[in-house]
């Protein structure tokens, strides 16, 4: 029987033969094959409602065995009788338990609506790009297929996939681009084929298209716009010119489209765009991607591959389903039922009880100003180095949130306990994260692998991030507030533990905020100057903990509405390498136009080489102020982006964005909550303009005084600190008068010398004594 | 994900609101030093949370009486530097 080796592109369920799976070639085939692949699921309640839907399911036209077992249900931390449907060609199976929780909704139902990809990954061990070995026979049905590496491999080696880049001109829902660029690249192959075609007429595009999919193949659609825009398009037009265009590999298939929708998610709504699905072969957008910018494709597939989501699921999911997905592998390994929908709620508490349990993270208010010699320490993935260190689960934890004396000795788990379902899937993922980040220190800043450790690092950031928060989350099928509740407890204890070490060594703290402190000493001023600290609180809180970086300076900046205030997740500072890091000001913001954003970074430039002396920063922002009112800055700059939070027919007072957004709907466009949308400033009314209509603004109409105002704010933002108030800079700063405004022009005089007009303050309110 | 129990800012704020009224009748120089006073208490929100105290208003008291004990040991120990360095004045 012919073997095949090679990486595991795509598994989907097919009406005749079981599963399809592709196969990447070592030979460089595409090869697809099948296999018969039965899937299961499980039905509780009531011994008569169950033998009903055992009649019922037998006299449904759908190939199925029926039988008793009984299974492990996690919260109720004991097997339970079930009635298991195992369904025969698994395309069959969603629409069977459809019909069968319908007719009978008073039934507990398990492992329902779980994705083919994690029920082939509990079976085979395979996951998306797995190096497989295949037996199969001639016709292509599997007979064995065995899975050689591992998803927590380090560097797994890399398939030779090819990519086709597909992306219009420009944005396509302002106007019909004119071109589409295409781009043909295939890994360990230097040569990349370019072209440029016009989009109108259509017909010659699309025939060049078809030949390209034809003699490329690649394996990787990737394009800008294409789910919302430019394949719909593409189709739409090959149907009306009589041309099949093969955008799958798959030619007896369809695309599969998914509606756009918005839903609410961590008190903010969030819009997912409409979606295509190929088969064979893999379609990714980038606008609709999540998290692209942060990390590419090199952290989409480390994502597919340690979640078991297939590719194309992968890029469009939020981390918080990649966790879901990893946590329903642990039970189908586990044999452990899958919840369809949780019936468990939170256990009753005393309002004692509740104080005591419902709290989050400790956040510090820092000590507001300027401070030198300043290291940052910040423990290593905290809470979910808590949840598997203490082992915390919502079947391992009590109903009774623990109090602060009565946590688990901080050495941790102490094996009376089996592991619990939640530690076990993260260990593994925790322990790549920390090998990777350790390699990724001992690398060269040159070496080639680094940009690729840093996505995938990044990638596992976010599915370690998410985790603890899905925890609490009432859906969530291992979900369980209890659990959410002692990993706070944990990390408030530890966080305290490690703020009376460092207090104990004679450090001064001066911020805390979750899993970081920033601390400061007389004399400290070398990495090496922390290593006993670091040691004495990894010691006594039984996590690791690591030096992020020594500040030469930072500033904690006080809230804008209240000077004496002092904000948590709002600084800036300088580390000794000359780096930036910068929080929670506008240059982190992505409703702050590009060009504030840029102005600010650049002050800040200036004040890391010389804080001393912010006249350089001052000059410089004066000239690019100057710029602005002389309207010498490009309107792409101006434009910024705000979120939709309803529809905008519901706002009583219309945002920028919701204006915005009228303005598009107007000329047919539909916008949904979430949604983002770009406009410019403009006087008069509605005062904006959205950036996708069409025509471009008129640039004499742009509001210049908003813009100005927005960049002396961003400016005064990182200069307070240093002792300049937004008024003083606006006299400072404003001697160009705005070319259209109506107002009377003054001109101020040039300052003698900055100190005596900026009276510096110094904010002590909260410092330590003395 | 979502809690319960208010924010301890959202407490704060109540607090605060809840005084409104208090803080209208004060003349205005009263009302300023009522609001460094709210202003001293927020310095220490963390720790009002974290002691979680059913009454947070008891916990935002102390942290005011904290912050006017701070000043006034800041105050004395001037006041020693200041004797020190003039003697024969205070003698």
């Amino acid at each position: 029987m012919p073997e095949h080796h090679g990486w595991l592109l795509d598994i989907y369920a097919d009406g005749t033969h079981g599963l399809v799976l592709w196969l990447l070639g070592e030979d460089g085939q595409r090869r697809q094959f099948f296999q018969d692949f039965p899937i299961t699921f499980y039905a509780a309640g009531e011994r008569r409602a169950l033998r009903a839907l055992w009649r019922y399911v037998r006299r449904q036209r759908v190939d199925v065995d029926l039988f008793r077992a009984e299974r492990l249900d996690l919260f109720r931390g004991q097997c339970i009788p079930v009635l298991g449907v195992r369904v025969h060609r698994p395309v069959e199976q969603p629409r069977l338990f459809q019909q069968v929780a319908a007719a009978f909704p008073y039934l507990a139902y398990f492992d329902a609506d779980l994705p083919l990809s994690l029920r082939h990954a509990a079976a085979f061990g395979t996951f998306p790009l797995a190096r497989c070995q295949v037996e199969a026979d001639a016709e292509g049905h599997i007979r064995g297929i065995q899975v050689l590496d591992s998803p927590w491999d380090l560097e797994p080696a890399r398939p030779p996939i090819r990519t086709l880049c597909l992306e219009p001109e420009e944005n396509p829902h302002r106007r019909l681009p004119k071109y589409l660029l295409v781009r043909a690249t295939a890994e360990g192959n230097p040569r990349t084929a370019t072209y440029r075609l016009a989009f109108e007429p259509l017909r010659p595009l699309l025939i060049n298209l078809r030949a390209l999919l034809l003699r490329f193949d690649p394996d990787l659609l990737l394009t800008t716009w294409g789910d919302t825009w430019l394949l719909p398009y593409l189709l739409a037009g090959a149907r009306r010119n009589g041309i099949s265009l093969p955008l799958n590999r798959d030619t007896r298939r369809g695309i599969a489209s998914r509606p756009e929708r918005s839903y609410f998610s961590y008190g903010q709504v969030i819009y997912r765009g409409r979606q295509v699905h190929l088969f064979g072969r893999w379609h990714i957008d980038r606008r609709n991607a999540m998290l692209w910018e942060d990390y590419q494709i090199e952290g989409i597939l480390e994502a597919a591959r340690i979640t078991c989501l297939p590719v194309q699921t992968a890029a469009r999911v939020s981390p918080g389903t990649g966790v879901s997905a990893m946590q329903i592998l642990t039970a189908l390994r586990q044999a452990v039922l899958i919840p369809w929908h949780k019936q468990q709620v939170e256990s009753p508490k005393s309002a004692r009880q509740m104080f005591a349990a419902d709290q989050g993270g400790f956040v510090y208010q820092p000590l507001v100003g300027v401070h030198y010699g300043v290291a940052q320490i910040d423990f290593v993935s905290m809470y979910p180095g808590i949840m598997v260190h203490f082992n915390i689960s919502p079947e391992t934890v009590s109903a009774c949130p623990p109090k602060p004396d009565d946590l688990l000795p901080l050495e941790g788990a102490d094996g009376s306990q089996a592991r619990g379902l939640i530690p076990n899937t993260l260990a593994p993922l925790l322990n790549k994260r920390m090998a990777l980040k350790q390699q990724l220190i001992h690398m060269s800043p040159w070496d080639a692998r680094r940009k690729t450790f840093q996505a995938r690092a990044s990638a596992h950031k976010w599915l370690l991030v998410t985790c603890f928060g899905y925890m609490g989350y009432k859906n969530a099928r291992f979900g369980r507030i209890e659990a959410h509740e002692a990993v706070t407890a944990y990390g408030r204890e530890i966080l305290l533990r490690a703020k009376e070490t460092a207090e104990e060594m004679g450090y001064i703290v001066l911020h805390m905020y979750v899993d970081g402190l920033w601390v400061q000493k007389e004399g400290a001023k070398e990495s090496a100057d922390f290593q006993a600290l670091l040691e004495a609180i990894a010691a006594r809180t039984g996590l690791p903990i690591a030096l992020e970086g020594i500040y030469r300076w930072i500033a904690f900046l006080p809230s804008r509405v209240e000077q004496r205030v002092p904000v948590p997740n709002r600084y800036f500072g300088v580390f000794q390498n000359g780096s930036l890091r910068v929080r929670g000001i506008e240059a982190r913001r992505r409703d702050t136009p590009a060009f504030v954003r840029e102005v600010q970074m650049q002050v800040l430039q200036l004040l890391a080489q010389d804080e001393t002396h912010p006249e350089a920063a001052i000059a410089m922002a004066k000239r690019r102020l100057a710029e602005l009112r002389r309207a010498r800055v490009p309107l792409e700059a101006l434009v910024l982006s705000q979120k939709l939070s309803r529809c905008v027919e519901a706002y009583h007072s219309p945002s920028p964005a919701a204006r915005a957004a009228a303005q598009l709907q107007a000329l047919g466009r539909k916008l949904r909550p979430g949604q983002r949308v770009e406009f410019i400033y403009m006087r008069g009314k509605p005062g904006v303009h959205a950036w996708e209509l069409s025509h471009p603004p008129n640039p004499a109409g742009v509001d210049i005084e908003r813009y100005t105002t927005l960049l002396l704010r961003a400016v005064a933002n990182v200069l307070q600190p240093f002792g300049f108030d937004e008024a003083a800079l606006r006299q400072v700063l404003l001697d160009t008068p705005c070319r259209q405004s109506l107002l009377p022009t003054m001109s101020f005089g040039k300052p003698t010398s900055l100190s005596s007009l900026f009276p510096v303050t110094q904010v002590t309110a909260g410092g330590p004594l003395g | 994900m979502g809690r319960t129990l208010p924010s301890i800012t959202q407490a704060f704020l109540g607090e605060q609101e809840a005084l409104a009224r208090f803080r209208r009748a004060l003349r205005r120089a009263d009302q300023i030093a009522l609001d460094d006073l709210f202003a001293a208490a927020r310095q220490h929100l963390a720790a009002a949370a974290y002691a979680a105290h059913p009454l947070p208003f008891e916990s935002f008291l102390l942290a005011m009486l904290l912050e006017e004990h701070k000043k006034v040991l800041r105050l004395e120990r001037l006041l020693e530097e200041m004797r020190a360095q003039r003697p024969e004045e205070h003698a």
